[in-house]
């Protein structure tokens, strides 16, 4: 017996610094020849993270085809009409950017709360937040020049957000309240006051309808190309991307904010003041959404209506931001992605008469693989070689 | 103002309380059971939605209503099922997992609705032969009382009957007891035998199906129709009160009761027109929710290793 236990190590192929301790049991090895076992990594590469989100997309694809064929669709005719509706020509594809906009800003806007372990999921309060400060800019300041105007109404855009998103950190680091559903209350919340101010002190004049005025025009946000939508918000968001990054990577805050997300104790056990952080990382998390309401408002409709926030902007964000892996590169890839689907939906209803919610399946179906691929790379299989 | 006060209306506001609290009472027993066993399923919103329209869809097929409680039971239970083999098996963040399913929950009621009902990008408002009340014999004779608490749905009844029960399962049956001791400390319950990720199959399986049921309430008592919006964030108030009652059965009733209460305080004062912006009213739940929450902070309750998964060997 002795001789077997000594002898199993040489058994075993291959060797290297990552076995768990159920890899360096002899004895398991020896009742299992030949078999094939789980094993925990303890060290998960990127690429490999790369590899599994793919792999969990492309058999949401497949899912997906399942659903059209039981939908009574030839899968191939949807998906080419879906794509030809999101990337088929110049307008589509641009048009597709355009819907990417507030779906960059408000995936930032979760991944960075949720780095920190703070589960923000007011993105859709704190747009409308935003969209609300860019308005009460635009309406208490009328006499600023251009350059400054639009300074003042983005500031204006991100400090509502801000104090909007603050009403929940403020909550959980003095009570302790559980931020996700304060966050999700105060989307509610501010559904309502937004009806209110619309039907009310900001109602525009001239029209029986929920909405304001219709902004002058100097206060619209240029547009890259005359036959398109494509506003400078879509710049905006990118900068703001590598701004995340930067600051998630970068800087101490950064670090603090990764190292609460990991474990709150033990960031402060080393002396990081975890309730200021939180505060900090949730008005950055909430200036962030606000911008998204900002630039939809300026950039596209130049009036807030009663179907400002109907796009679900905030909520899709999360899914973005998940679905990203919390990396602000991938916020933009999986934003520009969601936004296609979004665009091309509507194409594909028309064309095969699948309903455009089809895509609120896919998102869902498509992130909760991504998170089960998640957890998958986290371990593999391994051969346990049997030499007789 | 003056005839606010009145007989009738006053009546009215504590018929309608139970009315109001019935899917959260339900949705917020089930909720209890899971989190006993440690998994906090934050997918309610998402599986009230699709228990609400698998509910409907089956009753609307087959025209009858009951066959519609099977189905929202299946629904939601396939939901519960869906969390169960995230956070049990695979050990998914049971936040993340939870706001998965809401998503998925979600999405898959608002496809499933279109393609059945929706025809060339018009949908038809179909509705169901919703529940009447079960006037309860003699006892809904009692002036008052009978029509509070004798002349309700079948499912308001069996919202407040689950409160003992769940109370009863979860601190006298040995079942309960070993889900609770779970939640406490999983460690414990393995070296001695107890298997874990069945019984929080089991409990995460019938909080799903207690939603499902409180969504079928929703589309075939309260109301008899689906549409988009129809859980209005209920599922997000009853993890509320599963906080609020700080983990205990009979503070759920009492946080149910009193929202039920305020709601339908609110709904009459609404329709008095009393001279207050609709919207304050409108949003009145959901700031008392947050209210709520930051006056009761008792945590005395609360399973210990909620949201912790539990790896064999690690820790």
């Amino acid at each position: 017996m002795s001789e077997h236990v000594t002898d199993a190590p040489q058994d075993s192929p291959r060797r290297d610094d990552h076995e768990t301790d159920a890899g360096r049991d002899p004895l398991s090895m020896l009742f299992q020849p030949g078999a094939w076992r789980l094993e925990r990594r303890l060290y998960t590469r990127p690429v490999h993270e790369l590899y599994a989100t793919l792999i969990a997309l492309a058999i949401t694809a497949v899912i997906i085809g399942l659903l059209v064929i039981i939908v009574g669709v030839s899968p191939l005719d949807a998906f080419t009409s879906l794509y030809e509706g999101a990337f088929g020509n110049r307008e589509s594809a641009l048009e597709t950017l355009v819907q990417a906009t507030p779906l960059i800003l408000t995936g930032l806007c979760a991944a960075i709360a949720f780095r920190a372990g703070v589960w923000n999921i007011g993105g859709q309060g704190q747009f409308i937040a935003g969209a609300i400060g860019t308005w009460w800019v635009y309406d208490t300041m009328p006499g600023l020049p251009a350059p400054l105007l639009f300074v003042a109404m983005f500031a204006g855009a991100a400090v509502f957000g801000a104090l909007w998103a603050s009403v929940a950190s403020v909550l959980l680091v003095r009570y302790g309240t559980n931020e996700i559903l304060t966050t999700v209350m105060l989307n509610f919340v501010i559904d309502s006051g937004l009806s209110w101010l619309l039907s009310g002190p900001w109602q525009a004049n001239d029209t029986p309808y929920s909405q304001t005025e219709r902004m002058v025009e100097s206060a619209f946000l240029p547009r890259f190309f005359d036959d398109s939508r494509l506003h400078l918000g879509f710049a905006l968001a990118l900068v703001m991307a590598v701004v995340v990054h930067l600051l998630v990577r970068r800087t101490t805050l950064g670090f603090e904010l990764r190292a609460i997300g990991v474990n709150k104790q033990a960031a402060s056990y080393k002396g990081i003041s975890v309730g200021a952080a939180i505060i900090v990382v949730m008005a950055i998390s909430g200036a962030l959404a606000g911008l998204a309401g900002a630039g939809e408002l300026l950039g596209l409709h130049h009036r807030i209506n009663f179907e400002f926030g109907g796009a679900a902007v905030g909520f899709t964000g999360i899914i973005v931001a998940l679905v990203a892996r919390l990396h602000p590169a991938g916020v933009i890839v999986v934003a520009i992605a969601f936004a296609g689907l979004l665009n091309g939906a509507t194409q594909m209803q028309v064309g095969t008469g699948i309903p455009a919610a089809l895509v609120d399946v896919i998102e869902g179906v498509a992130l909760v693989l991504v998170l089960l691929a998640a957890v998958a790379c986290r371990y593999r299989l391994r051969r346990i070689a049997h030499h007789g | 103002m003056e005839d606010f006060f009145t007989y009738s209306v006053i009546l009215g506001i504590f018929v309608a309380t139970f009315k109001i609290a019935t899917p959260l009472l339900i949705a917020a027993t089930g909720e209890l059971v899971a989190e006993s066993s440690g998994i906090l399923n934050l997918s309610l919103e998402g599986t009230m939605t699709l228990g609400a329209f698998t509910g409907f869809l089956v009753a609307n097929q087959t025209g009858n209503l009951w066959l519609g409680l099977v189905g929202a039971a299946v629904g939601g239970g396939a939901m519960g099922l869906l969390m169960a083999v995230m956070t049990a098996t695979v050990k998914v963040n049971q936040v993340v997992a939870g706001l998965a399913l809401n998503i998925l929950g979600l999405g898959g009621a608002f496809f499933w609705y279109r393609s059945v009902y929706e025809e060339s990008g018009a949908v038809a408002f179909p509705t169901v032969d919703r529940f009447q009340t079960a006037t309860i014999p003699l006892l809904s004779d009692i002036p008052a009382v009978g029509e509070v608490f004798f002349d309700q749905h079948w499912l308001t009844y069996f919202g407040v009957l689950m409160v003992p029960a769940t109370l009863i399962f979860l601190n006298r049956t040995k079942y309960g007891l070993e889900l609770r001791s779970i939640g406490h400390n999983p460690e414990a319950c393995d070296m001695r035998g107890v298997g874990i990720i069945s019984r929080q199959y089991t409990a995460v399986i019938y909080g799903g199906v207690m939603a499902g049921l409180g969504g079928a309430y929703l589309s075939l008592a309260g109301g008899n129709q689906f549409f988009d919006d129809i859980v209005a964030g209920r599922g997000w108030i009853a993890l509320a009160i599963v906080i609020f009652g700080n983990w205990r059965a009979s503070w759920i009733l009492a946080g149910s009761l009193l929202f039920g209460f305020l709601e339908a305080t609110q709904l009459s004062l609404q329709a008095s027109g009393v001279d207050l912006p609709y919207q304050l009213l409108l949003a009145l739940p959901f700031i008392l929710t947050i209210v709520a929450l930051v006056l009761n902070r008792s945590r005395s309750q609360v399973p210990l290793s909620l949201t912790i998964p539990y790896h064999r060997g690690e820790r």
